[in-house]
Protein backbone atom coordinates (compact mmCIF):
# COMPACT_ATOMS: atom_id res chain seq x y z
CA UNK A 1 0.00 0.00 0.00
CA UNK A 2 1.56 3.57 -1.14
CA UNK A 3 2.42 5.92 1.58
CA UNK A 4 -0.42 8.27 2.80
CA UNK A 5 0.29 11.73 2.32
CA UNK A 6 -0.20 14.90 5.00
CA UNK A 7 -0.31 18.06 3.94
CA UNK A 8 1.77 20.74 6.61
CA UNK A 9 1.63 24.69 6.24
CA UNK A 10 4.89 26.47 5.81
CA UNK A 11 5.43 29.15 7.55
CA UNK A 12 2.94 30.98 10.50
CA UNK A 13 1.36 27.89 11.51
CA UNK A 14 4.60 25.35 10.84
CA UNK A 15 6.43 26.71 13.59
CA UNK A 16 4.13 25.73 16.16
CA UNK A 17 3.16 22.58 14.38
CA UNK A 18 6.10 20.58 14.45
CA UNK A 19 7.34 20.63 17.57
CA UNK A 20 3.42 18.89 18.69
CA UNK A 21 4.49 16.28 16.10
CA UNK A 22 8.20 15.19 17.89
CA UNK A 23 7.77 11.60 19.22
CA UNK A 24 5.03 10.53 17.45
CA UNK A 25 4.18 8.47 14.38
CA UNK A 26 3.95 11.74 13.08
CA UNK A 27 7.10 13.18 13.95
CA UNK A 28 9.30 14.21 10.42
CA UNK A 29 12.27 13.04 9.87
CA UNK A 30 14.75 15.78 10.94
CA UNK A 31 17.43 14.81 7.76
CA UNK A 32 15.04 14.91 5.40
CA UNK A 33 13.18 18.30 6.70
CA UNK A 34 16.43 20.13 6.08
CA UNK A 35 16.79 18.83 2.28
CA UNK A 36 15.17 19.67 -0.56
CA UNK A 37 13.20 16.19 -0.48
CA UNK A 38 9.37 16.80 -1.71
CA UNK A 39 7.78 13.76 0.63
CA UNK A 40 9.13 13.51 3.78
CA UNK A 41 8.67 10.47 5.67
CA UNK A 42 7.44 10.27 8.88
CA UNK A 43 8.17 8.03 11.81
CA UNK A 44 5.33 5.86 10.82
CA UNK A 45 6.92 4.34 7.30
CA UNK A 46 3.14 4.28 5.94
CA UNK A 47 3.03 8.62 6.16
CA UNK A 48 4.55 10.61 4.15
CA UNK A 49 4.54 14.47 4.82
CA UNK A 50 4.60 17.19 2.42
CA UNK A 51 4.92 21.07 3.67
CA UNK A 52 2.94 23.12 1.37
CA UNK A 53 2.20 27.38 1.23
CA UNK A 54 -1.32 27.15 3.04
CA UNK A 55 -3.28 28.87 0.37
CA UNK A 56 -2.05 25.80 -2.38
CA UNK A 57 -2.71 23.41 0.69
CA UNK A 58 -6.83 22.91 0.59
CA UNK A 59 -6.22 21.94 -3.06
CA UNK A 60 -4.33 19.35 -2.48
CA UNK A 61 -6.74 17.98 0.54
CA UNK A 62 -9.49 18.51 -1.61
CA UNK A 63 -8.05 17.19 -4.67
CA UNK A 64 -7.28 13.24 -3.15
CA UNK A 65 -3.62 13.85 -3.74
CA UNK A 66 -2.96 14.46 0.43
CA UNK A 67 -5.26 12.34 2.71
CA UNK A 68 -5.24 14.72 5.90
CA UNK A 69 -4.14 18.10 5.91
CA UNK A 70 -3.61 21.08 8.47
CA UNK A 71 -4.12 24.76 7.80
CA UNK A 72 -5.26 28.02 8.96
CA UNK A 73 -9.35 29.06 8.83
CA UNK A 74 -8.68 32.19 7.12
CA UNK A 75 -7.40 30.26 3.87
CA UNK A 76 -10.31 27.44 4.46
CA UNK A 77 -12.83 30.83 4.58
CA UNK A 78 -11.08 32.18 1.52
CA UNK A 79 -11.01 28.82 -1.08
CA UNK A 80 -14.25 27.24 -1.99
CA UNK A 81 -13.06 23.26 -2.33
CA UNK A 82 -15.10 20.62 -0.97
CA UNK A 83 -13.00 19.12 2.27
CA UNK A 84 -13.96 17.88 5.36
CA UNK A 85 -13.01 20.49 8.15
CA UNK A 86 -12.71 17.80 11.17
CA UNK A 87 -11.21 19.97 13.77
CA UNK A 88 -10.30 23.03 15.45
CA UNK A 89 -6.97 22.48 16.66
CA UNK A 90 -6.59 25.57 18.60
CA UNK A 91 -3.52 26.53 18.22
CA UNK A 92 -2.34 29.05 15.46
CA UNK A 93 -5.13 31.57 16.79
CA UNK A 94 -5.67 34.89 15.72
CA UNK A 95 -8.25 37.39 15.24
CA UNK A 96 -8.67 38.40 11.48
CA UNK A 97 -9.20 42.32 12.05
CA UNK A 98 -10.45 45.99 10.57
CA UNK A 99 -7.24 47.60 10.99
CA UNK A 100 -6.02 51.81 10.31
CA UNK A 101 -4.50 54.59 10.90
CA UNK A 102 -3.94 55.10 14.95
CA UNK A 103 -5.40 58.50 14.87
CA UNK A 104 -8.79 57.02 12.75
CA UNK A 105 -11.72 54.88 13.64
CA UNK A 106 -14.60 52.98 12.43
CA UNK A 107 -16.95 55.14 12.20
CA UNK A 108 -14.96 57.86 10.23
CA UNK A 109 -14.08 55.36 7.69
CA UNK A 110 -17.99 54.34 7.23
CA UNK A 111 -18.45 58.13 6.48
CA UNK A 112 -15.93 57.73 4.08
CA UNK A 113 -17.10 58.63 0.30
CA UNK A 114 -14.75 56.25 -1.28
CA UNK A 115 -13.78 53.70 1.92
CA UNK A 116 -11.00 51.15 -0.04
CA UNK A 117 -9.80 48.55 2.32
CA UNK A 118 -6.54 45.79 1.52
CA UNK A 119 -6.68 42.46 2.16
CA UNK A 120 -5.40 39.01 1.81
CA UNK A 121 -8.91 37.92 2.56
CA UNK A 122 -11.89 39.69 0.14
CA UNK A 123 -14.28 36.63 1.05
CA UNK A 124 -14.25 37.22 4.30
CA UNK A 125 -14.09 40.56 4.29
CA UNK A 126 -17.01 41.20 1.69
CA UNK A 127 -19.08 39.26 4.19
CA UNK A 128 -18.23 41.29 7.43
CA UNK A 129 -18.91 44.36 4.77
CA UNK A 130 -22.46 42.99 3.65
CA UNK A 131 -22.96 42.52 7.21
CA UNK A 132 -22.39 45.74 8.81
CA UNK A 133 -24.28 47.46 5.54
CA UNK A 134 -20.57 49.37 4.21
CA UNK A 135 -19.88 50.04 0.81
CA UNK A 136 -15.91 49.80 0.37
CA UNK A 137 -13.62 49.15 -2.27
CA UNK A 138 -11.49 45.84 -2.09
CA UNK A 139 -7.75 46.40 -2.81
CA UNK A 140 -6.30 42.33 -3.32
CA UNK A 141 -2.70 41.97 -1.81
CA UNK A 142 -1.01 38.75 -1.19
CA UNK A 143 2.18 40.47 1.19
CA UNK A 144 3.13 43.07 3.41
CA UNK A 145 -0.63 44.48 3.56
CA UNK A 146 -0.14 46.67 6.26
CA UNK A 147 1.91 49.15 4.35
CA UNK A 148 -1.04 49.68 2.56
CA UNK A 149 -2.54 52.33 4.79
CA UNK A 150 1.17 53.60 5.48
CA UNK A 151 1.99 54.75 2.02
CA UNK A 152 -2.03 55.51 0.61
CA UNK A 153 -3.01 52.73 -1.68
CA UNK A 154 -5.64 51.88 0.93
CA UNK A 155 -7.64 53.84 4.22
CA UNK A 156 -7.83 50.16 6.07
CA UNK A 157 -6.70 47.42 6.03
CA UNK A 158 -8.45 43.51 7.04
CA UNK A 159 -5.37 41.26 8.30
CA UNK A 160 -4.52 38.72 10.87
CA UNK A 161 -3.60 39.81 14.23
CA UNK A 162 -2.04 38.02 16.14
CA UNK A 163 0.04 39.89 19.46
CA UNK A 164 -0.18 43.18 17.30
CA UNK A 165 3.39 44.51 17.37
CA UNK A 166 3.25 44.86 13.68
CA UNK A 167 0.08 47.22 13.82
CA UNK A 168 2.23 49.11 16.27
CA UNK A 169 5.11 49.18 14.21
CA UNK A 170 3.46 51.48 11.47
CA UNK A 171 1.15 53.12 13.64
CA UNK A 172 -1.98 51.26 13.23
CA UNK A 173 -4.51 50.19 15.44
CA UNK A 174 -7.29 47.38 15.53
CA UNK A 175 -10.67 48.88 14.80
CA UNK A 176 -13.38 45.91 14.47
CA UNK A 177 -12.82 42.26 14.92
CA UNK A 178 -14.30 40.15 12.22
CA UNK A 179 -13.88 36.79 13.40
CA UNK A 180 -11.31 34.23 15.16
CA UNK A 181 -8.69 32.44 13.07
CA UNK A 182 -6.98 29.04 13.80
CA UNK A 183 -5.27 25.76 12.63
CA UNK A 184 -8.14 23.72 11.16
CA UNK A 185 -7.23 19.39 10.88
CA UNK A 186 -8.96 19.19 6.99
CA UNK A 187 -9.43 15.57 5.35
CA UNK A 188 -9.99 14.75 1.51
CA UNK A 189 -13.98 14.11 1.66
CA UNK A 190 -13.34 11.09 -0.73
CA UNK A 191 -10.75 9.15 1.58
CA UNK A 192 -12.16 10.03 4.23
CA UNK A 193 -15.88 8.14 3.60
CA UNK A 194 -14.55 5.64 1.30
CA UNK A 195 -11.48 4.28 3.38
CA UNK A 196 -13.05 5.42 6.93
CA UNK A 197 -10.63 2.23 9.00
CA UNK A 198 -7.60 3.56 7.67
CA UNK A 199 -8.22 7.14 7.52
CA UNK A 200 -10.43 8.05 10.78
CA UNK A 201 -8.26 6.82 13.35
CA UNK A 202 -5.39 8.38 11.64
CA UNK A 203 -7.44 11.86 11.37
CA UNK A 204 -8.25 11.18 15.27
CA UNK A 205 -4.80 10.00 16.19
CA UNK A 206 -3.61 13.46 14.61
CA UNK A 207 -6.29 16.16 16.47
CA UNK A 208 -5.58 14.32 19.64
CA UNK A 209 -1.73 15.00 19.29
CA UNK A 210 -1.90 18.60 18.27
CA UNK A 211 -4.79 19.78 20.88
CA UNK A 212 -2.13 18.44 23.26
CA UNK A 213 -3.28 14.79 23.92
CA UNK A 214 -0.65 12.06 23.03
CA UNK A 215 -1.57 9.85 19.30
CA UNK A 216 -1.67 6.49 19.35
CA UNK A 217 0.88 5.14 17.00
CA UNK B 1 -8.37 30.38 -29.41
CA UNK B 2 -8.67 28.26 -25.60
CA UNK B 3 -6.18 25.02 -26.10
CA UNK B 4 -8.59 23.17 -23.44
CA UNK B 5 -12.00 23.24 -22.11
CA UNK B 6 -11.57 21.51 -18.55
CA UNK B 7 -15.05 22.33 -17.35
CA UNK B 8 -16.76 20.44 -20.68
CA UNK B 9 -14.27 17.84 -21.55
CA UNK B 10 -14.63 16.44 -24.69
CA UNK B 11 -14.47 12.32 -24.42
CA UNK B 12 -12.09 10.54 -26.71
CA UNK B 13 -12.67 6.92 -28.47
CA UNK B 14 -12.00 5.03 -24.90
CA UNK B 15 -13.97 7.36 -22.62
CA UNK B 16 -16.63 7.42 -25.02
CA UNK B 17 -16.95 3.85 -25.47
CA UNK B 18 -16.73 3.38 -21.78
CA UNK B 19 -19.23 5.73 -21.14
CA UNK B 20 -21.42 3.84 -23.75
CA UNK B 21 -21.32 0.98 -22.65
CA UNK B 22 -21.82 1.70 -18.74
CA UNK B 23 -25.39 3.40 -19.95
CA UNK B 24 -26.39 0.24 -21.93
CA UNK B 25 -25.40 -1.91 -19.47
CA UNK B 26 -27.55 0.15 -16.39
CA UNK B 27 -30.25 1.52 -18.22
CA UNK B 28 -30.52 -2.62 -19.08
CA UNK B 29 -30.53 -3.20 -15.78
CA UNK B 30 -33.63 -0.50 -15.21
CA UNK B 31 -35.37 -1.63 -17.83
CA UNK B 32 -35.42 -4.89 -16.34
CA UNK B 33 -36.85 -3.83 -13.20
CA UNK B 34 -39.94 -1.81 -15.33
CA UNK B 35 -38.04 1.63 -15.26
CA UNK B 36 -38.94 3.17 -18.36
CA UNK B 37 -36.84 6.30 -20.01
CA UNK B 38 -37.82 9.35 -19.94
CA UNK B 39 -35.50 12.11 -21.91
CA UNK B 40 -36.18 15.98 -20.53
CA UNK B 41 -35.12 18.57 -22.53
CA UNK B 42 -31.89 19.78 -22.54
CA UNK B 43 -32.87 23.18 -21.41
CA UNK B 44 -34.78 24.53 -18.45
CA UNK B 45 -36.55 27.45 -17.72
CA UNK B 46 -36.53 29.54 -15.02
CA UNK B 47 -33.19 28.93 -13.65
CA UNK B 48 -32.54 30.45 -9.96
CA UNK B 49 -29.53 28.17 -9.25
CA UNK B 50 -26.45 30.57 -9.79
CA UNK B 51 -24.56 27.50 -10.25
CA UNK B 52 -26.13 26.50 -13.44
CA UNK B 53 -24.97 27.06 -16.84
CA UNK B 54 -27.38 30.18 -18.42
CA UNK B 55 -27.74 32.38 -21.26
CA UNK B 56 -30.71 34.33 -22.67
CA UNK B 57 -32.98 32.56 -25.34
CA UNK B 58 -34.34 35.84 -26.80
CA UNK B 59 -35.33 37.81 -23.53
CA UNK B 60 -35.83 34.63 -21.76
CA UNK B 61 -33.52 33.51 -19.49
CA UNK B 62 -32.58 29.68 -19.75
CA UNK B 63 -30.63 27.24 -18.38
CA UNK B 64 -29.22 24.04 -19.56
CA UNK B 65 -30.58 20.83 -17.53
CA UNK B 66 -28.94 21.02 -14.00
CA UNK B 67 -30.52 17.87 -12.59
CA UNK B 68 -32.47 14.93 -13.85
CA UNK B 69 -34.77 14.41 -10.88
CA UNK B 70 -36.15 18.17 -11.28
CA UNK B 71 -36.51 18.36 -15.05
CA UNK B 72 -38.66 15.25 -14.88
CA UNK B 73 -40.02 16.58 -11.91
CA UNK B 74 -41.45 19.54 -14.35
CA UNK B 75 -42.23 17.38 -17.18
CA UNK B 76 -44.02 14.94 -15.04
CA UNK B 77 -46.39 17.60 -13.33
CA UNK B 78 -47.25 19.11 -16.93
CA UNK B 79 -47.85 16.25 -18.65
CA UNK B 80 -49.42 13.67 -16.52
CA UNK B 81 -52.50 13.68 -13.94
CA UNK B 82 -51.38 10.27 -12.22
CA UNK B 83 -47.60 9.59 -12.46
CA UNK B 84 -45.45 6.66 -13.73
CA UNK B 85 -44.61 4.96 -11.24
CA UNK B 86 -40.94 3.84 -12.47
CA UNK B 87 -38.16 6.55 -14.27
CA UNK B 88 -34.86 6.19 -15.89
CA UNK B 89 -32.70 8.66 -17.25
CA UNK B 90 -29.36 8.58 -19.07
CA UNK B 91 -27.50 11.73 -20.43
CA UNK B 92 -25.19 15.01 -19.27
CA UNK B 93 -25.85 17.80 -16.60
CA UNK B 94 -24.38 20.89 -16.09
CA UNK B 95 -24.27 22.23 -12.78
CA UNK B 96 -21.02 24.08 -10.81
CA UNK B 97 -19.26 22.51 -8.97
CA UNK B 98 -17.71 22.96 -5.49
CA UNK B 99 -14.51 22.74 -6.57
CA UNK B 100 -13.36 25.05 -9.54
CA UNK B 101 -11.47 22.26 -11.57
CA UNK B 102 -14.13 19.99 -11.23
CA UNK B 103 -16.31 19.44 -14.49
CA UNK B 104 -19.40 21.13 -15.39
CA UNK B 105 -20.63 18.86 -17.78
CA UNK B 106 -21.65 15.46 -15.93
CA UNK B 107 -22.90 12.20 -17.24
CA UNK B 108 -25.35 10.32 -15.22
CA UNK B 109 -27.63 7.53 -15.55
CA UNK B 110 -30.61 7.67 -12.71
CA UNK B 111 -33.87 6.39 -11.93
CA UNK B 112 -36.87 7.68 -9.50
CA UNK B 113 -39.93 6.01 -8.06
CA UNK B 114 -43.26 7.92 -7.81
CA UNK B 115 -45.75 7.12 -6.14
CA UNK B 116 -49.62 8.08 -4.84
CA UNK B 117 -50.01 6.00 -1.82
CA UNK B 118 -47.78 6.48 1.33
CA UNK B 119 -47.16 3.60 1.90
CA UNK B 120 -45.68 2.37 -0.90
CA UNK B 121 -42.31 4.32 0.65
CA UNK B 122 -40.86 1.57 2.81
CA UNK B 123 -41.17 -0.90 -0.47
CA UNK B 124 -40.29 1.48 -2.60
CA UNK B 125 -36.97 2.42 -0.84
CA UNK B 126 -35.90 -1.02 -0.83
CA UNK B 127 -36.58 -1.59 -4.29
CA UNK B 128 -33.94 1.17 -5.11
CA UNK B 129 -31.18 0.07 -2.40
CA UNK B 130 -31.68 -3.44 -4.51
CA UNK B 131 -31.19 -2.15 -7.50
CA UNK B 132 -28.35 0.26 -6.54
CA UNK B 133 -26.43 -2.49 -4.55
CA UNK B 134 -26.25 -4.81 -7.87
CA UNK B 135 -24.45 -1.84 -9.77
CA UNK B 136 -20.97 -2.31 -8.51
CA UNK B 137 -20.95 -6.03 -9.80
CA UNK B 138 -21.87 -4.78 -13.50
CA UNK B 139 -19.78 -2.06 -13.39
CA UNK B 140 -16.99 -4.42 -12.08
CA UNK B 141 -16.01 -2.41 -8.93
CA UNK B 142 -14.82 -4.27 -6.23
CA UNK B 143 -14.23 -2.92 -2.50
CA UNK B 144 -17.18 -0.40 -2.69
CA UNK B 145 -19.22 1.10 0.48
CA UNK B 146 -22.94 1.69 0.26
CA UNK B 147 -23.65 4.23 3.06
CA UNK B 148 -27.17 4.85 4.41
CA UNK B 149 -28.27 7.99 6.15
CA UNK B 150 -31.33 9.71 6.57
CA UNK B 151 -32.09 12.79 6.40
CA UNK B 152 -34.92 13.55 9.06
CA UNK B 153 -31.91 12.75 11.80
CA UNK B 154 -30.52 16.75 11.92
CA UNK B 155 -33.99 17.90 10.13
CA UNK B 156 -36.31 16.79 12.77
CA UNK B 157 -34.49 18.18 15.70
CA UNK B 158 -33.60 21.65 14.29
CA UNK B 159 -37.34 21.96 13.42
CA UNK B 160 -38.22 20.98 16.84
CA UNK B 161 -36.05 23.42 18.27
CA UNK B 162 -37.71 26.08 15.55
CA UNK B 163 -34.21 26.83 13.94
CA UNK B 164 -35.08 28.88 11.30
CA UNK B 165 -34.37 27.33 7.91
CA UNK B 166 -31.88 29.21 6.95
CA UNK B 167 -29.89 28.98 10.13
CA UNK B 168 -30.27 25.34 9.95
CA UNK B 169 -29.10 24.60 6.50
CA UNK B 170 -25.80 26.59 7.04
CA UNK B 171 -25.36 24.12 10.43
CA UNK B 172 -26.17 21.07 8.16
CA UNK B 173 -23.48 22.71 5.59
CA UNK B 174 -20.90 22.75 8.61
CA UNK B 175 -22.11 19.58 9.53
CA UNK B 176 -21.64 17.64 6.33
CA UNK B 177 -17.94 18.97 6.38
CA UNK B 178 -17.86 17.51 9.98
CA UNK B 179 -17.21 20.40 11.43
CA UNK B 180 -18.56 20.17 14.63
CA UNK B 181 -16.64 23.46 16.21
CA UNK B 182 -18.59 26.09 13.29
CA UNK B 183 -21.86 24.97 14.04
CA UNK B 184 -21.22 25.58 17.66
CA UNK B 185 -20.05 29.30 16.55
CA UNK B 186 -23.68 29.10 14.60
CA UNK B 187 -25.55 28.46 17.21
CA UNK B 188 -23.36 30.40 20.01
CA UNK B 189 -26.34 32.43 22.19
CA UNK B 190 -29.50 29.77 20.84
CA UNK B 191 -30.72 27.64 24.09
CA UNK B 192 -30.31 24.54 22.20
CA UNK B 193 -27.35 24.90 21.58
CA UNK B 194 -25.80 22.28 23.82
CA UNK B 195 -28.17 19.61 23.03
CA UNK B 196 -28.07 20.13 19.04
CA UNK B 197 -23.86 20.01 19.96
CA UNK B 198 -24.58 17.03 21.60
CA UNK B 199 -26.64 15.52 18.82
CA UNK B 200 -24.13 16.29 16.49
CA UNK B 201 -21.24 14.99 17.95
CA UNK B 202 -23.43 11.72 18.16
CA UNK B 203 -24.03 11.93 14.01
CA UNK B 204 -20.95 12.95 13.21
CA UNK B 205 -19.30 9.74 15.32
CA UNK B 206 -18.87 8.38 11.92
CA UNK B 207 -19.89 5.79 9.44
CA UNK B 208 -20.19 2.82 11.73
CA UNK B 209 -22.68 0.47 11.82
CA UNK B 210 -26.21 -0.14 13.53
CA UNK B 211 -24.82 -0.05 16.64
CA UNK B 212 -24.58 4.03 16.42
CA UNK B 213 -28.34 3.76 16.52
CA UNK B 214 -28.33 2.82 20.06
CA UNK B 215 -26.16 6.06 20.95
CA UNK B 216 -29.00 7.98 19.03
CA UNK B 217 -31.58 6.48 21.07
CA UNK B 218 -29.49 7.82 24.41
CA UNK B 219 -29.07 11.32 23.05
CA UNK B 220 -31.51 13.90 23.19
CA UNK B 221 -33.84 13.40 20.44
CA UNK B 222 -33.82 9.88 20.97
CA UNK B 223 -37.93 9.58 21.65
CA UNK B 224 -37.97 11.97 18.82
CA UNK B 225 -36.67 10.24 16.12
CA UNK B 226 -37.50 6.66 17.41
CA UNK B 227 -39.38 5.73 14.52
CA UNK B 228 -36.09 6.82 11.66
CA UNK B 229 -34.17 4.75 14.30
CA UNK B 230 -36.21 2.07 13.93
CA UNK B 231 -36.62 2.40 10.02
CA UNK B 232 -32.55 2.56 9.73
CA UNK B 233 -32.44 -0.53 11.90
CA UNK B 234 -34.91 -2.62 9.47
CA UNK B 235 -33.52 -1.21 6.70
CA UNK B 236 -29.75 -2.20 7.49
CA UNK B 237 -31.04 -6.13 8.48
CA UNK B 238 -33.33 -6.04 5.02
CA UNK B 239 -30.33 -4.71 2.76
CA UNK B 240 -27.46 -7.02 4.73
CA UNK B 241 -29.45 -10.20 4.34
CA UNK B 242 -29.40 -9.64 0.30
CA UNK B 243 -25.77 -8.00 0.74
CA UNK B 244 -23.52 -8.67 -2.65
CA UNK B 245 -20.29 -10.55 -2.42
CA UNK B 246 -17.61 -7.21 -1.97
CA UNK B 247 -20.22 -4.57 -1.33
CA UNK B 248 -19.71 -3.18 2.22
CA UNK B 249 -22.80 -1.97 3.99
CA UNK B 250 -22.42 1.60 6.21
CA UNK B 251 -24.90 3.78 8.38
CA UNK B 252 -23.56 7.36 7.88
CA UNK B 253 -25.80 9.32 9.75
CA UNK B 254 -23.58 12.26 9.21
CA UNK B 255 -24.30 11.99 5.43
CA UNK B 256 -26.66 15.29 5.88
CA UNK B 257 -25.84 16.77 2.05
CA UNK B 258 -28.65 17.62 -0.01
CA UNK B 259 -30.64 18.07 3.49
CA UNK B 260 -33.02 21.04 1.73
CA UNK B 261 -34.23 18.56 -0.58
CA UNK B 262 -33.72 15.02 0.87
CA UNK B 263 -36.36 14.09 3.64
CA UNK B 264 -36.06 10.13 4.34
CA UNK B 265 -33.49 7.40 3.66
CA UNK B 266 -30.19 8.39 1.63
CA UNK B 267 -27.97 5.87 -0.33
CA UNK B 268 -24.00 6.53 -1.50
CA UNK B 269 -22.09 4.53 -3.13
CA UNK B 270 -18.42 4.90 -2.53
CA UNK B 271 -15.74 3.33 -4.42
CA UNK B 272 -12.03 3.26 -3.47
CA UNK B 273 -10.34 5.94 -4.88
CA UNK B 274 -12.69 8.20 -5.64
CA UNK B 275 -13.05 11.35 -5.06
CA UNK B 276 -16.74 11.95 -5.11
CA UNK B 277 -19.47 9.38 -4.60
CA UNK B 278 -20.13 6.90 -7.24
CA UNK B 279 -23.96 6.92 -7.11
CA UNK B 280 -26.49 9.33 -4.31
CA UNK B 281 -29.85 9.31 -3.93
CA UNK B 282 -32.64 9.09 -1.54
CA UNK B 283 -36.58 10.05 -0.39
CA UNK B 284 -37.43 13.63 -1.12
CA UNK B 285 -41.22 13.60 -0.59
CA UNK B 286 -41.06 17.12 -0.65
CA UNK B 287 -40.49 18.20 -4.17
CA UNK B 288 -44.19 17.38 -6.15
CA UNK B 289 -45.97 19.00 -3.09
CA UNK B 290 -43.99 22.19 -4.14
CA UNK B 291 -45.02 22.00 -7.59
CA UNK B 292 -48.57 21.18 -6.99
CA UNK B 293 -49.07 17.06 -7.07
CA UNK B 294 -49.80 15.05 -3.70
CA UNK B 295 -47.19 12.63 -4.67
CA UNK B 296 -43.98 10.64 -3.18
CA UNK B 297 -40.46 10.26 -4.45
CA UNK B 298 -37.10 8.70 -4.28
CA UNK B 299 -34.48 8.15 -6.88
CA UNK B 300 -30.92 7.97 -7.61
CA UNK B 301 -28.21 8.83 -9.82
CA UNK B 302 -25.08 6.84 -10.64
CA UNK B 303 -22.43 9.72 -11.65
CA UNK B 304 -20.42 8.18 -14.53
CA UNK B 305 -18.49 10.90 -14.77
CA UNK B 306 -16.62 9.59 -11.42
CA UNK B 307 -16.78 6.25 -12.62
CA UNK B 308 -14.18 7.60 -15.97
CA UNK B 309 -11.94 8.99 -13.45
CA UNK B 310 -11.56 6.24 -11.92
CA UNK B 311 -10.51 4.15 -14.87
CA UNK B 312 -11.53 1.53 -16.37
CA UNK B 313 -12.04 -1.54 -13.34
CA UNK B 314 -12.91 -4.32 -16.00
CA UNK B 315 -10.22 -3.55 -18.47
CA UNK B 316 -7.77 -3.18 -15.06
CA UNK B 317 -8.82 -6.65 -13.89
CA UNK B 318 -8.13 -8.13 -17.49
Amino acid sequence: MKPLLIALPKGRLEEELLPRLKGSAFELDPKALKSRRLRIPMADPGLNAILLKGADLPRYVAGGVAALGVVGSDILDECPVDLMELADLDFGVCRLSLCGPAATSLERLRALPHLRIATKFPVATGRWLRQEGITAELVPLQSSVELAPVLGLADAIVDLVQSGRTLQAHHLAELAVLGRASARLVACRGQYLSEPDRIGPLARALAGLMKGGTAAS
Amino acid sequence: MPTHTPSFPDLLFADAARLRRWETLLMAHLDAAGYRELHPSLVMRSPDNPNTVRFFDGDQLVALRWDFTEALARTLVRRFQDPPQRLSYAGPVFRRPTNSWDPVERFEVGCEHIHVDREQRIEADRELAGLLMAVPALLGLEGCLLHIGHAALLRRPLEAEAIPRELGLEVARVLDRRAIHRAAELLQGHPAKDRLLAHAEILLSGPDGPGSLDDLARGPYGALLEAEALQLRRVLDRLSSRLPQGLTLRLDMGDLRGLGFYSGPTLRLWAPGAQRELAAGGRYDGLFPELGRPWFAAGFCVRLTTLLELGDPQEEAE
